[in-house]
This record gives C-alpha cells, sequence and structure tokens, in this order.
C-alpha cells in the first residue's frame, strides 16, 4: 500500500491546464521529487496535495483514505514554503508549538516535542528568539522544525532552498537529506533543481507543462531517459539535429549533420526519423594524443575558464559545435582555440529522441 | 559617502517647514494658556498663572465635557473598527470583480462636503426627520426617539464620516499579511477561523493600530459635525474650545483646553500602541 497516491490529477484555469491528469504513487518513508522548470504545474500539484488549491479532475489518498476535498486542516500533512511563512508575532518556540497545540498537547509534553524538534534542525538554543531576529538558513530550519514537530503523514516542500545563497543551500541539501533518513516521513519534494532532485531523492517525477515525463530512481532519470524533455533538462546536454541510422532496443546510432556517427544509448522512434540528439557535456573527452577507432576530429573554437573547470566550445566539421568541459588540472584544459583535438563521447551521455510535438 | 552632516542637511527642508508652520504656531499658543482674560480689556498685564488649568480639572463641567469627548471618540473608533474590519476583508479578499466597485463605495461619501452630509443627517435624524416620522407612522413609536443633540447623533454623524478612513487603512494592512503565513497555520491544523484569530488579526495589527489612531484623533478634534448634530448645548471639547475662542474671545481658556486635549490624546494614543505592541509580540 502506497503512502500518498495521486490518481489521475488534475486542475485546469479556466480552459487552460495547469496539471494535466498526473498519477503517482509514493512509498511509505520515500523521498520523492517534482523537478521542472518554473510553470510545469509542479507547485500546484503539492498545493493540491496540502489542500490549499481544490483539484479540478482527479484524487489524492493517503493509504486508503480520500483526502481530495478535505480542508487543509484535517489533511495532517506538513508544509514547508519557499518563503518560510513563520509567523512573524510568535517566538521560535511558538512558532513550532503551533500545530501540536492544534492538536491539543500541552504542558511538559509540548515542550518536550518543541524542544526535539528544534534539536532536530540544530535550533535549541533560539526558542526565545523571534524569527526576523534570524538568518534566512536558521529560518528556514524553523520552517521545517515547524512542520516536522506534529509528525505528519507525509511531508510536503515547495522550493525549500531556492531562497538561500549558493553555499547555504549545499549545506542545508545535506542537512535534509541526514533529516530525512532521521525521521523517514514519506516526503514530496517539489524543485526546479536537477542536483538537489537527483541527490535527496528515492525516486523523480520529472515535469513539463503540466505532464509527467517520467517517474523514476535518480539512476534511471539520469540514464535513461525517456523523452527529450528529460534528456534536455537532467545534466547539461549539447542539443544537434540528427537521424537515426541503427536502432537496437534501447540503444543505437545516430548521423549527424556532417556525416558523423555517434552511438547512443537511449534512442526513440525508426530508424531513419529525424531526431535530437543530446549529448552530455561530461561524455565528451578530449585528447591531445592520438586517437583511437571510433574517435572524432575537432577543432577548438572558443575557450572559458572558470575555476575548477574549463569549457570549450569544439567545432566538428561543418556547422556541428558542441560544448565540452575538462578539469582545469588535465592536460586538454591547455588547449587554445584553433588547437586541432581528438574527442571521444561515451555512449551512455548521448541520447537520439523524436523532436517534443507541441502541445499546448 | 553620505556623512551625518549630509543627513541632516537633507533633511533641512522638512523639519524647517514642519517647525515652522506646525511646532511653532503650538508652542506661540503656549505662553497664552497662561495668562488670564479680563473680559473687555484682554489679558492682564504682566500676569502668569495655572488657573486656566486647574479650572479644567475643579470644574464639573469641563471634566464632563473632557469625558464625553474622550467617550466619543474610543465610541467612534470602535464602531469604526468594527464596522470596517469585514468591509475591509471582503475588498481585500472577495471576488476581484467586487474591488473597485466596493472602493468606490466607500471613498464616494468623502467626496462630498462635510457640511452637506452633517445635514443630510439632520433630515434624516430630526424629531421631525425621515425615521422618525417613518417609524411613527408604522406606529412603531408614539413620541419621536432622541436622535440628535445628543451622544447618539454625534457618534452616527462622525462613524459616517470617518469609516472610510480606517477601512482605507485596514485595506492596506490586510493586503500586507502573507497568504503563505495563513496557508502555513491551516495546514499546521487550523480551521479558518482559528487562522483568522491566530493570524490575519494580529498580523494586520499595525493597520488596526494606526486606523484606530487616525480616527480618534480626528474624532476628539472634530467640529463641525458635532456642531450640527450636538446643537449649541450638547458639546464636546472641539466645540467648547471654539466657543471660548470665538464667542467669549477668552484664547487663555481656549489654549488651555486644547493643550489638555492634545496632551491626553497623546497619552491615550501612546498607551494603546505600547498595547498592541505586547499583544502582537512587537512584530
Amino acid at each position: 500500500m502506497s503512502a500518498l497516491d495521486l490518481q489521475s490529477l488534475g486542475k485546469s484555469y479556466g480552459g487552460a491546464d495547469v496539471v494535466r491528469d498526473v498519477s503517482l504513487s509514493i512509498g511509505q518513508g520515500e523521498f520523492v521529487s517534482l523537478l521542472g522548470p518554473s510553470g510545469c504545474g509542479k507547485t500546484t500539484i503539492l498545493r493540491m496535495v496540502a489542500g490549499l488549491i481544490e483539484p479540478t479532475r482527479g484524487r489524492i489518498l493517503i493509504g486508503n483514505e480520500d483526502l481530495t476535498h478535505l480542508p487543509p486542516n484535517l489533511r495532517g500533512l506538513g508544509l514547508v514554503f519557499q518563503s518560510y511563512a513563520l509567523f512573524p508575532h510568535l517566538t521560535v518556540f511558538e512558532n513550532v508549538a503551533f500545530g501540536l497545540r492544534r492538536r491539543n498537547i500541552s504542558g511538559s509534553e509540548l515542550e518536550r516535542r518543541v524542544n526535539e524538534a528544534l534539536a532536530l534542525v540544530r535550533l535549541s538554543d533560539l526558542g526565545e528568539r523571534y524569527p526576523r531576529q534570524l538568518s534566512g538558513g536558521q529560518q528556514q530550519r524553523v520552517a521545517i522544525a515547524r512542520a516536522v514537530a506534529p509528525k505528519p503523514r507525509v511531508l510536503l516542500f515547495d522550493e525549500p532552498l531556492s531562497n538561500l545563497d549558493a553555499q547555504l543551500r549545499d549545506e542545508m541539501q545535506i542537512e535534509l537529506k541526514r533529516l530525512q533518513q532521521a525521521l523517514g516521513m514519506t516526503t514530496l519534494f517539489v524543485t526546479h533543481d536537477q542536483a538537489e532532485a537527483l541527490s535527496l531523492s528515492d525516486r523523480v517525477a520529472v515535469m513539463k507543462k503540466g505532464v509527467l515525463q517520467q517517474f523514476g530512481t535518480p539512476e534511471e532519470i539520469y540514464h535513461h531517459p525517456e523523452t527529450g524533455f528529460v534528456a534536455s533538462f537532467i545534466g547539461k546536454p549539447n542539443r544537434l539535429a540528427g537521424v537515426l541510422v541503427e536502432r537496437d532496443g534501447r540503444s543505437g546510432k545516430v548521423r549527424l549533420p556532417g556525416g558523423v556517427e555517434l552511438a547512443a544509448a537511449q534512442t526513440t522512434g525508426r530508424v531513419g526519423d529525424r531526431v535530437d540528439v543530446f549529448i552530455r557535456t561530461e561524455a565528451i573527452e578530449m585528447k591531445t594524443g592520438p586517437g583511437e577507432t571510433g574517435d572524432l576530429e575537432g577543432r577548438i573554437a572558443l575557450r572559458s575558464f572558470s575555476g575548477a573547470s574549463v569549457q570549450f566550445v569544439l567545432r566538428l566539421g561543418e556547422g556541428v559545435e558542441i560544448v565540452a568541459d575538462s578539469a582545469s588540472s588535465s592536460a586538454s584544459a591547455a588547449l587554445v582555440p584553433g588547437d586541432p583535438v581528438i574527442i571521444s563521447i561515451a555512449s551512455g551521455g548521448v541520447f537520439a529522441m523524436l523532436p517534443e510535438t507541441c502541445h499546448a | 559617502m553620505i556623512r551625518k552632516k549630509h543627513g541632516a542637511l537633507l533633511i533641512t527642508p522638512l523639519g524647517l517647514l514642519l517647525g515652522g508652520f506646525f511646532l511653532a504656531p503650538i508652542f506661540m499658543l503656549l505662553p497664552t494658556s497662561f495668562r488670564e482674560y479680563i473680559p473687555g480689556s484682554g489679558f492682564r498685564p504682566h500676569f502668569w498663572t495655572f488657573d486656566n488649568y486647574l479650572r479644567i480639572f475643579a470644574d464639573d463641567y469641563y471634566r464632563e465635557v473632557i469625558w464625553r469627548t474622550l467617550e466619543l471618540g474610543l465610541c467612534v473608533t470602535f464602531i469604526c473598527l468594527v464596522l470596517g474590519y469585514p468591509l475591509a476583508y471582503v475588498i481585500v479578499r472577495g471576488a476581484s470583480r467586487w474591488r473597485i466597485t466596493l472602493t468606490m463605495l466607500v471613498v464616494f461619501p468623502m467626496l462630498l462636503n462635510l457640511v452637506v452630509r452633517s445635514f443630510g443627517w439632520i433630515a434624516l435624524l430630526a424629531n421631525r426627520g425621515l425615521i422618525n416620522t417613518m417609524l411613527q407612522q408604522l406606529g412603531a413609536i408614539t413620541t419621536p426617539v432622541k436622535l440628535m443633540y445628543n451622544m447618539t447623533g454625534i457618534m452616527i454623524g462622525l462613524v459616517h464620516i470617518y469609516l472610510p478612513f480606517m477601512v482605507l487603512m485596514l485595506v492596506a494592512a490586510i493586503r500586507n499579511v502573507p497568504r503563505d503565513v495563513e496557508a502555513a497555520a491551516a495546514t499546521l491544523g487550523s480551521s479558518r477561523m482559528h487562522v483568522f484569530w491566530a493570524v490575519t488579526l494580529p498580523l494586520s495589527a499595525p493597520g488596526i493600530l494606526a486606523g484606530s489612531i487616525l480616527v480618534f484623533v480626528l474624532t476628539i478634534s472634530a467640529l463641525v459635525t458635532p456642531r450640527m448634530l450636538g446643537g449649541p448645548t450638547y458639546k464636546v471639547m472641539a466645540t467648547v474650545i471654539y466657543d471660548e475662542y470665538m464667542q467669549l474671545l477668552d484664547w487663555a481658556s481656549g489654549s488651555a483646553l486644547a493643550f489638555t486635549l492634545t496632551i491626553i490624546a497623546i497619552g491615550i494614543i501612546a498607551f494603546s500602541s505600547r498595547l498592541t505592541q505586547r499583544w502582537v509580540g512587537a512584530a
């Protein structure tokens, strides 16, 4: 039995579909991310689960209980907002105690559970402070403690880290992972940041324009994207036009303009179809020495140094350019525009997908 | 870089304007309140006294007028708040197609002159006015209900005039309450009623305070409406002060009354601000 079940959940405003019949089944204790660019409907799904938006179609179940039309206060879920949404007129302690008091917990039991939640996010000493006296990261941790304290059946996160600066975001990401493992709560996490989704989740649901593209483990999403959108959204891919020339189960071979042929790990469509070819920058290896069979030849068109790595724009014959990354400590980092270069592309980072048919 | 000196220079124009046109006249009046007025000949020369102030607190009549004025101020403020909050809430949170209509309805009375509006109330509230005549003809009452020349009349008139101020202040305050914070309370188990009492109301407290102070100050200093609906005998501080100045030409007593009213008002405002701060945790 799954802990949280979305059954062909949909939302329309006027005639426009924001979420199109999304079905997801989340297991007990599982951490699932909804990943997609802004406007893909992921936050709408989360708010429908929380009861803040009324779904147009479909059902939401927790265990066997149908929550679809229940008001948010009767759902027993915890929600962490992007804006933190702390109560500015209450102390940190009272913020965390809010949900417990609503469940008629008081006295020493209340105190124990608030302190437990604050200890979990390592803010035990700040109970008497007001939210405005805390830093952004601390406020976010209070918001998490507040959501966790009443032991909700499902924990919901709405882009909780996107208001933090990069360094703090990385710290919080690790902290969230630790927290999730300690609590083992069923979690639905909304984000537009693929690194966040891949590193935190047991499974990731990739969304585009209200449509669920793929639902699988981070490894499946990364190595075996099922749609062109997933292939283009995950990782840092180059996108080229090509023709599928060979297909063998999932994998196959594509021809790029200029006649270069590449092995692809994941393909859709039939032989002869025009396809979008996605090549991950991390799958491209640049060699300065002699090449092996299957290697490509090219020339450096642009070089851009960014600290730990150097980015190159490589020209592979007429009009075909791809971007490649190279560690700044490697031998190839010293190459300059105009230099010839041998390139080997790992087939695991190449995907050939039928072009997206544009709906909506 | 802006130094302290530059900052001081920047606020000088405003400071001069406020000081010259607002503070200076008030403090020029202060010495007047310590003079003695002799009818027919003016201030008694080279004579200073606290009598004007002592009389205010010793004289039953003045004391009654002060209490009446404060009671009026508090009642009008309270009624405006109770009537205004739901209206402001509907304007902010209600269907957007009603927003402009409702706001226009709130603002519209402000386009009419105060005197005209007070005359309107006289036509309605007088002993032979619309309300009494109608109630008598319906047989609900035999003798007219006294709706004018008393507290009721002044209160009705002032609530009508100052309600828009309260509503506009509250609209701004309620609009500033973040919806996410309310949603957070709801997901933590608050019913809609509890969300209102525990989150929306305290978070709109700054607007409640600002609106209340505004209405209170305007009410206790209102002159035209109390004069017209209170008549020549049922007086409040503003009308007493006016009469001291303009009818009795006793500027000394008038100024003393004016300063007393100002100080009481400031005291009440300071006290209520403190109270509000404690209520919402100095947020």
